[in-house]
Parts: C-alpha cells; sequence; structure tokens
C-alpha cells in the first residue's frame, strides 16, 4: 500500500522539460559531462591511482604530465599572473612551451596547475560555459559565478582521480578585479594572493617578501615575472619560458612569453641576484 | 455533454469544472456528518456514526475519528477505505518528520503534505479522487491550537468551527448562529452534541451513534488528546437532556 | 589543525574558527571564514575535508532556506540540528560520504534560549553548553569544564575565548592565524572582531 501511495504521490510536474539553463541549475553545470565516458572498470578511481602513481611505482603505465609553477595577486592596478611552462612526466621533460593561462574571454584568464589533460579540458570546458552564460544573459559571468561552475564540476568528479589546482583572474563590473583559487578537492575560494604548484613555495618566498598592494604596474609586473623565476630556478619541475598577463579593468594584456634564461643571466648578472651560481669557469 | 468530461479527473469540462471532484464531494455530502469547534483552551471533535446494525460489534471500529500523531486528531466524512490509506499517509509522514526534526510537525504542514496527495489525485490520469473530507485538530508551538478543515480537491482551510458531510449546511449556519469566540473547551462540546442533534435523523442521541474526541491542554501545561469513551460521551448527552430515554433502549450487549 | 570552539552563555553563543586556510604545506589563505549563516538565528561552523566543508555546509544553508521560504516559519536551532545530523546519517551510509564535522550555534528567536550542538561526520550529535572540534579539543574542553558556567555573560565568554585562544598560540605548533567569531543572540547574528593580541609563549 505504502508503495502503491509513494507512486501517486511523486511531485504533479514530472516530465515538463525544463530548459537548458534551469536543468543545469538544478542538477549541476555538467550537461556535458553526463556523456563524459568513464573506462569500462569497476573503480576506475583505484584503477587510475593504480596506474599513473609514480611515486610508489616508477614504472606505472600511464605518466601524468605534472609540475608547475603558476601564480596570481591582486594590486592596485589590477591582477598580475604569471605562469612557466615546463610540462613534465616524471623526470622527463615533456615540453618547454606550454600555456599555461587559458584565455577565458578577453577579461577571464584560468591557470593550470597539475594534470596537464584535465586542466586543459576543463578550462575549455568553462570557457564554453562562460561564454553560454554571456549569450544567454547578455553580461559577461562574474569570476565568482565561473569560478563556481568550476569548482562544482570537479567536485563531482571527487575522488576518481582529477588533479587540478587552477586560478580564474578576471575584471568585472559588478566585482572589480577578482582573484579565486579553485582545485580538484573542490575548494574554491577568494583572495589576495595565491601560488600553485609543485613551485610554490619558491615563489611565495620572493613574492610575500616584496608584495604590497599599493606597486606600481611596473613594479608588478617585474616581480610576478620575478617570482616565477625564482621557482623555475629551484623548482626541478618549472622551467621554460615566463608567461606574464596583467588583468586591467578593460581586458588583460599580455606581457610576453620569454625564454628565461637570458632572464635569469640578467637578473644574475645586473642585479648580482643568485650569487649561488658561479658565472666564471676556473 | 457532461459524459465526455466527467470520466476522467484530469479533463476540465468546457464549463471549466472537474466533474470527477465534484462527484467525490456529493458522495461526502451523503457520509455521517463530522464536526470541529475551536475553543480557548482546546478543540472538540464530533462525528455521527452511520451503520448502527444490531450485529456490529461496535467497539472494534472507530469508524470516524483517528490519532495522527501526538499532538493531531482528525475526523472523517466519506470513504472510510479511502480516509485509510490517507491517516496512514498522514501518520507515515509525521513520523518522518520526527525522525528528521526531532520535533513534532507543524498542524498546517501535515494538513499540506495530506492535500498535496489528494490534489495529485485531481490531476493524473486514470485515478480517482479520494472519496473523503477531513477535520483535523491540533496544536503546535507556533499557532498553537488549531481547525482545519480538506476536501477532495486538495483544498485546505482554518476554521473557528466547522462541518463536513450529511446536513453540513445547516450545521454549518447553527455553529455560526452560536459559536463564541471566547468559548472555553466544555462549552464547545455542549455546542457540539447539540448541533449534532439537530443535524442527525435520530431526535436522541446514544454513544452508540455519536463518537467525541477532545485536545486540550492538562494543567501541567501538556497537549493531550483523548477519545471519548462511550461513558463519557453517555454522560455528556445526559447532562444536556439529550440523551435517549431509558425505556427504548435496545437489547443488545 | 583547524580550530573550531564554541561557548553558550545565558542568552547568546560564541562561534569561533580558525582563519587559515593550509593546503599541504602551505597557508592559501589567513582571513578564511569557516561558517555559514543558516537563517537569522542559527550558525553553522564546519572543519574536515577540503571541498567537501563547503559544499556540505552551502547543501545545509541552502535547504534550511528553503523550508522557511515553504513553510513561513524559521526552523529553530535544535530542529536544525536535528535535521543535519540526519543528513549527516545519510551521508556516512552513501558511497561517498561528506567529511565534515560541525558545530551549530543559535538562539531560540521565540524563548530566547541559547543552544549549542556538536555533530561529526559519523553523525553524531549532542546539545552541549561548550565545545570544540580536532585539537582544540584537547587543550580547550578541560579550560572550559574549568571556567564555564551556564549563567555567564557576554564579556565573560569573550574573556573565556581568549583563554582559549591563547592556549591554543602557546601549544598548539602550527599558528591558526586567529579565530573569526560570530556572536548569536535573540537579536541575530554579530560578527565579533577578535583582535590577535600578539604571541604567547610558554612558560
Amino acid at each position: 500500500m505504502d508503495t502503491l501511495v509513494a507512486q501517486y504521490s511523486c511531485p504533479a510536474i514530472e516530465d515538463t522539460t525544463l530548459d537548458a539553463e534551469q536543468d543545469e541549475l538544478l542538477h549541476g553545470p555538467d550537461a556535458l559531462s553526463l556523456n563524459f565516458s568513464l573506462p569500462p572498470i569497476a573503480q576506475p578511481s583505484s584503477w587510475l591511482r593504480a596506474m599513473t602513481d609514480d611515486a610508489s611505482n616508477p614504472n606505472c603505465p600511464i605518466k601524468i604530465a605534472h609540475g608547475t609553477t603558476t601564480l596570481a595577486f591582486r594590486f592596485k592596478g589590477g591582477i598580475i599572473v604569471c605562469t612557466d611552462s615546463r610540462a613534465t612526466q616524471g623526470n622527463w621533460i615533456a615540453s618547454q612551451t606550454v600555456k599555461k593561462v587559458i584565455e577565458i574571454n578577453n577579461s577571464l584568464l584560468g591557470t593550470m596547475a597539475g594534470g596537464a589533460a584535465d586542466c586543459q579540458y576543463w578550462l575549455a570546458y568553462l570557457g564554453m560555459q562562460c561564454r553560454l552564460h554571456e549569450l544567454r544573459n547578455k553580461r559577461r559571468i562574474t569570476v565568482a559565478a565561473a569560478s563556481k561552475i568550476l569548482a562544482n564540476l570537479v567536485y563531482s568528479y571527487k575522488g576518481m582521480g582529477l588533479s587540478m589546482g587552477t586560478m580564474c583572474a578576471g575584471v568585472t563590473p559588478q566585482e572589480g578585479p577578482a582573484l579565486y583559487y579553485v582545485d580538484s578537492d573542490g575548494t574554491r575560494m577568494a583572495g589576495n594572493m595565491f601560488c600553485v604548484g609543485s613551485g610554490q613555495t619558491f615563489a611565495y618566498g620572493v613574492l610575500d617578501a616584496e608584495y604590497r598592494y599599493e606597486m606600481e604596474d611596473e613594479e608588478a609586473l617585474e616581480l610576478g615575472r620575478r617570482s616565477i623565476l625564482a621557482a623555475m630556478h629551484r623548482d626541478a619541475y618549472s622551467g621554460g619560458f615566463i608567461n606574464l598577463y596583467h588583468v586591467k579593468e578593460d581586458g588583460w594584456v599580455k606581457h610576453g612569453f620569454s625564454d628565461m634564461n637570458p632572464i635569469f643571466w640578467k637578473t644574475k648578472l645586473e642585479k648580482g641576484e643568485f650569487s649561488n651560481v658561479t658565472a666564471d669557469m676556473e | 455533454m457532461s459524459r465526455r468530461y466527467d470520466s476522467r479527473t484530469t479533463i476540465f469540462s468546457p464549463e471549466g469544472r472537474l466533474y470527477q471532484v465534484e462527484y467525490a464531494l456529493e458522495a461526502i455530502s451523503h457520509a455521517g456528518t463530522a464536526l470541529g469547534i475551536l475553543a480557548q483552551d482546546g478543540i472538540v471533535l464530533a462525528a455521527e456514526r452511520k451503520v448502527t446494525s444490531k450485529l456490529l460489534e461496535q467497539d472494534t471500529s472507530a469508524e470516524k475519528l483517528y490519532i495522527l500523531n501526538d499532538n493531531m486528531i482528525t475526523a472523517v466524512a466519506g470513504m472510510t477505505a479511502d480516509a485509510n490509506i490517507l491517516i496512514n499517509y498522514a501518520r507515515d509522514a509525521a513520523q518522518r518528520y520526527l525522525l528528521t526534526y526531532n520535533t513534532d510537525i507543524p498542524c498546517e504542514q501535515l494538513v499540506r503534505r495530506l492535500c498535496d496527495l489528494k490534489q495529485g489525485y485531481t490531476q493524473k490520469g486514470g485515478l480517482r479522487p479520494f472519496g473523503v473530507s477531513f477535520i483535523y485538530a491540533g496544536w503546535d508551538p507556533q499557532l498553537e491550537f488549531q481547525l482545519y478543515q480538506s476536501n477532495p480537491s486538495g483544498n485546505y482551510g482554518g476554521w473557528k468551527a466547522t462541518s463536513v458531510g450529511a446536513n453540513n449546511a445547516s450545521a454549518q449556519s447553527l455553529l455560526k448562529q452560536d459559536y463564541k469566540e471566547e468559548c472555553n473547551l466544555k462549552e464547545a462540546c455542549e455546542l457540539a452534541v447539540k448541533v449534532l442533534s439537530k443535524t442527525m435523523d435520530s431526535t436522541k442521541l446514544s454513544s452508540e451513534k455519536i463518537e467525541f474526541a477532545t485536545v486540550g491542554k492538562t494543567k501541567a501545561g501538556k497537549i493531550y488528546h483523548h477519545l471519548w469513551g462511550a461513558e463519557e460521551i453517555d454522560a455528556l448527552l445526559k447532562e444536556h437532556g439529550l440523551a435517549k430515554a431509558e425505556d427504548d433502549e435496545n437489547g443488545d450487549s | 589543525m583547524e580550530v573550531l570552539l564554541g561557548i553558550t552563555g545565558k542568552d547568546y553563543v560564541i562561534i569561533a574558527s580558525s582563519k587559515a586556510a593550509m593546503r599541504g604545506p602551505t597557508v592559501l589563505k589567513a582571513t578564511d571564514n569557516k561558517t555559514r549563516n543558516l537563517n537569522k538565528n542559527s550558525v553553522m561552523a564546519y572543519s574536515g575535508e577540503s571541498g567537501d566543508t563547503v559544499q556540505f555546509a552551502e547543501l545545509i544553508q541552502a535547504n534550511v532556506q528553503l523550508y522557511s521560504m515553504r513553510n513561513g516559519v524559521a526552523l529553530s536551532p535544535p530542529a536544525v540540528s536535528s535535521f543535519v545530523r540526519s543528513e549527516l546519517a545519510k551521508s556516512i551510509r552513501s558511497k561517498r560520504p561528506y567529511n565534515v564535522n560541525l558545530l551549530l550555534g543559535g538562539v531560540d528567536p521565540k524563548t530566547g534560549e541559547p543552544s549549542l550542538h556538536w555533530l561529526d561526520y559519523l553523525g553524531t550529535e549532542a546539545k552541549i553548553p561548550y565545545a570544540a572540534h580536532g585539537y582544540a579539543q584537547y587543550y580547550c574542553l578541560s579550560l572550559l569544564d574549568k571556567h564555564h558556567h551556564p549563567d555567564i555573560d557576554l564579556a565573560r565568554g569573550l574573556t573565556i575565548l581568549r583563554m582559549c585562544s591563547d592556549e591554543l598560540k602557546r601549544r598548539l605548533p602550527i599558528d591558526s592565524k586567529g579565530l573569526y567569531v560570530k556572536i548569536v543572540s535573540k537579536e541575530g547574528i554579530k560578527e565579533h572582531v577578535f583582535e590577535d593580541e600578539g604571541q604567547v609563549l610558554p612558560a
């Protein structure tokens, strides 16, 4: 009898077709991810862990591209976003020219650290959702909303092996310059300064010591560049090119994708820093 | 004309009516009267028992009044079989709420849960609406003593005094005439039996023909509900001179 | 090493949470707020698995507010607590449970009665006069056992909170970057600026 009652006591509106956005609001923003096929294995998460755990098994068959330094900070003139460009698979440098800043639209940037494929795929997906939001609501998505789409998305895959640490930086009329940290645990938080990746500690060391909110643009760009350089120098898994962006009121401006080596030597020789590195051969 | 529209609950007639719902209401208007009166310090529910064959075992079936949970009771008019389903559902809902929130469900919420279920049957295809009206009496800390009535359409409302079932129109007008806002539970009981005595077919009442229940507060401030026993009902009837005369006592027992 | 503290007084509840958001060896943020207001008269503080905490807190917040919209009455703090417990009990028996520990403080808007509830991820619930989660339990509960009384006023409550905060600074090996404090009273929820009074060293 209970089942009989239950059968007829479900909500009266049941097969009303919701439009795509309502549906997303109700079921999470993964209209696309619903079709995202998982490997045909009973426990994908533990399988993936076994196949990719480089630390416990150096011969593991899948080596995920890892190791990065990325940073972003808010200051008077907007937001500085800076990254290295190295991708490593275990001890192997897979690429020295990776673009770790994803240009979501002309005022929103995302950074990638962690699994390169995960970051690339989901930030591209985020770009799509942001564009759809813009088309549907006739205005730019806020950084808060964009970062929450990503956070909810990765949270729905929690425990299944996603590995990403990203930042969303942007300027919108509603929020001004805004910076969010989102990682694959599902953590999402707003802040003034984040460094993410295997080289984060090195970057923090330089950045924290000289960071002031009242910096001028040039100072801020230089601090971003120098902090990443510090990490690229000390962290084996970071290196390659320095990718530098400045997010301003009217959108972001790119300040080069420059080889770290000339910058490193210039810093050493002109400023006398990195004194542990000897230039002359005896 | 109506033939095309009255066999399904889901379809409006051209005049904008739902015949099945109206037929259900009609069915109820033939059922024994039930009424409820809200007093300052409690609520009384009273109902007429229709079936009184001499062969029917009287005390094995409470036919019109039911306990929903610790703070609510209800009177039924209509098809008892349908009512059983709904009462079971209500008891289940009340216990589920208690399990989740560790507080008794607020009266109106429970009424609404039932009415949502009833409403579903006026809209889903191929089903017959529940042929029952309820009068609910209850207490919660927010709104204290409350009296509600609901019908097969899923509509409900809060009342000071109300009635359903046979002769409910005349019962309603009697209540309107004699109801006093500041009455106490005792006066409300008196009004209840007086109204019943006028609306029921037989002039003399007895505990076999009516059921009686009250919700109130003990001196210690605890809420109680009480379904009256035969002796209590007879005593009340006697007090107001409405009891059946001793000599036409029926011979069963 | 997240710190959650709760203290009730005669007509208020204090809820405090550490301001540090830590990930691995890094403090990502030193002004983190690990609380959510559920309605006008109840606050929830949370700690546990990152990601789970905020998701669960916002789920509860949304459901408590939905209840108010549907029924036109706010849930009382004990009813909220009971509801949260039932959600946690459901969660622990699911495929992927929420790993969240909570303190729930509130003042009944009708009776003015303060209440504090301690809940853990297993679905344990207890109504108690003072509470803590994590390592704070080991240092602060003994202190609260000694100094807490049910009828203390707000000033005394804050003094006791200061004693707790000092002890944590003195003995915990990791700095939790100060406390974020909220006070619930019959009038509603107020943020309270809990000044950092500098280093506290063991004798």
